[in-house]
């Protein structure tokens, strides 16, 4: 997984590319230290060149709504496709991230 | 024996540990002349350490080796009769004494010599004179490698044990072989299932249980991550499940109850995927409820039906709405529910089968007939794409209706 933060008037988009799955816990814990630096209202993570994300990684994306919520931005995930956007849909995921 | 009882067994290495296991270490000073030895043993007496035996030659030497095992050897290359090299290719041939530290002195010493002496096998040189403070400091250097690397394999040793011990009980959990026999003889169904945990544990776990009214439920589930978490939250899922009597029945309450009771308890970002539904396995009747597991597929003659298992994993926010759905398994059918590693585990050419895949895996065993061992067919497919341990727990659970032989 790898990601790349674009950031301009208060609104912050994530893009990340390659897959979401369990061994990419550091990495996704550094993305929400970077998040927490900028001062946003609103954040997207554009999931469209992302494969495959598995449950643990649905669990990653649980844990940056809570930071979300916390520190008050809203948090939205865009452009999934193929089995991205199939396990949002069937852990209704999709509705709670506003997907 | 005393020290090496301390130097080894449970003790983890902390740092003070280590300090005493070198501090009285069993030292072994092989020399053939007894000026050498005494001048060696007082330099070591000098740094502190007391524990020294002596040999005045290379069998001498390895007899004080076999008796009782030093902590390090300081040897003498140039000894009549058996000489430093060959006690050093004595020792290295013998794999109880592979990781015995044996430090070489000598007089002569040209480059080709040192690597002789490394080749036969010592760990490392001084060279005569003795330098006092090189070699206590060298001495010193070799026990503290050798206690360290002693207490890290023993770490090892004991996790590795440990993981065995927990994936034992993890397993211990899963239906027993006489109740699912049990099952089947008066429900006949056919229950064919499969669960490997990974190696370092995961979080799958699969249950069934006869109901009133000529029914069975069955659930799958797989909590998300790896590790001990995760795989002790499988122990606190199983647990709170048997307090649950009568919402056995209806699905979807089943659903609620476990959430609302693991939902507090459950770590942020850590959630249960779920399937439970119950068959009335004289009419077929089907009540199920879904949160978030892989679509599980009906198969029968005209193919592979996929059912609705959309819902919030349990665990992750207070009021999921799960919803009871209906349907039916008619005979020579059969109900198949699986976990994600399944869909997700990376094939030999670098993609993943997905639910697509698998589909069309299923339906090419539906067509070629035998149904009733759909789950181990598919498994021998899966499994031959894998050479590597699995990344994650694998558990498949099929109920086929129509008997032993659909």
């Amino acid at each position: 997984m790898d990601y790349r933060i674009e950031n301009n008037d208060k609104s912050a988009n994530v893009v990340f590319s390659g897959d979401i799955t369990f061994s990419e816990n550091v990495s996704f814990r550094q993305l929400l230290k970077d998040i927490a630096e900028i001062d946003i209202e609103r954040c997207v993570f554009d999931l469209s060149n992302v494969d495959m994300v598995d449950s643990a990684g649905l669990g990653m994306f649980l844990i940056a709504r809570e930071q979300a919520e916390t520190s008050g931005w809203r948090l939205s995930v865009s452009g999934a496709q193929g089995h991205v956007a199939s396990m949002l849909k069937l852990t209704k995921l999709s509705d709670l991230l506003d997907g | 024996m005393v020290e090496k009882s301390k130097n080894g067994g449970m003790s983890f290495g902390s740092d003070a540990e280590i300090t005493t296991s070198v501090q009285t270490a069993r030292i072994l000073v092989v020399d053939d002349m007894a000026l050498m030895r005494q001048m060696i043993g007082m330099c070591l007496n000098r740094g502190g350490y007391d524990n020294i035996h002596y040999a005045s030659d290379g069998d001498e030497a390895l007899e004080a080796v076999e008796a009782d095992l030093p902590d390090i050897v300081i040897l003498d290359l140039n000894m009549p009769r058996v000489s430093g090299y060959e006690v050093c290719k004595a020792l290295r041939a013998d794999k109880r004494f592979a990781g015995l530290p044996i430090l070489v002195q000598s007089a002569s010493e040209t480059p080709e010599e040192r690597v002789e002496v490394f080749k036969a096998g010592a760990t490392d040189f001084v060279s005569k004179p003795i330098n006092q403070p090189e070699l206590l400091a060298r001495v010193q250097m070799h026990l503290e490698n050798k206690f360290l690397i002693h207490s890290l394999t023993d770490f090892r040793e004991r996790m590795k044990s440990e993981l065995v011990l927990a994936r034992e009980m993890q397993e211990s959990l899963l239906p027993e072989a006489l109740t699912i026999n049990e099952l089947e003889d008066t429900t006949n169904l056919k229950i064919e299932h499969y669960y490997q945990a990974s190696f370092e544990l995961g979080g799958d776990l699969w249950g069934c249980w006869s109901l009133p009214g000529d029914r069975i439920g069955v659930f799958v589930l797989d909590i998300s991550g790896h590790g001990v978490s995760a795989a002790l939250n499988t122990f606190r899922v199983h647990a709170v499940m048997g307090r649950f009597k009568w919402s056995l029945q209806d699905p979807a309450l089943f659903l609620s109850d476990l959430n609302r009771v693991l939902a507090p308890h459950f770590p942020l970002g850590q959630f249960a995927t779920m399937f439970y539904y119950t068959l009335n396995y004289k009419t077929g009747d089907l009540v199920y409820a879904g949160a978030g597991a892989p679509r599980p597929m009906v198969v029968g003659e005209n193919g592979v039906r996929l059912l609705d298992s959309v819902g919030v994993p349990v665990g992750v926010i207070k009021k999921p709405g799960y919803e009871n759905h209906t349907d039916r398994l008619e005979e020579n059918e059969s109900l198949f529910c699986y976990s994600d590693v399944l869909v997700e585990a990376i094939q030999p050419d670098g993609t993943f089968l997905g639910e697509e895949g698998l589909v069309k895996w299923v339906e090419e065993v539906a067509e070629s007939g035998d149904r009733s061992s759909l789950v181990s067919k598919i498994l021998w497919r899966f499994f031959d794409s894998q050479p590597q341990a699995l990344p994650d727990d694998l558990t498949a659970v099929t109920v086929h209706r129509g008997g032993r032989q659909p």
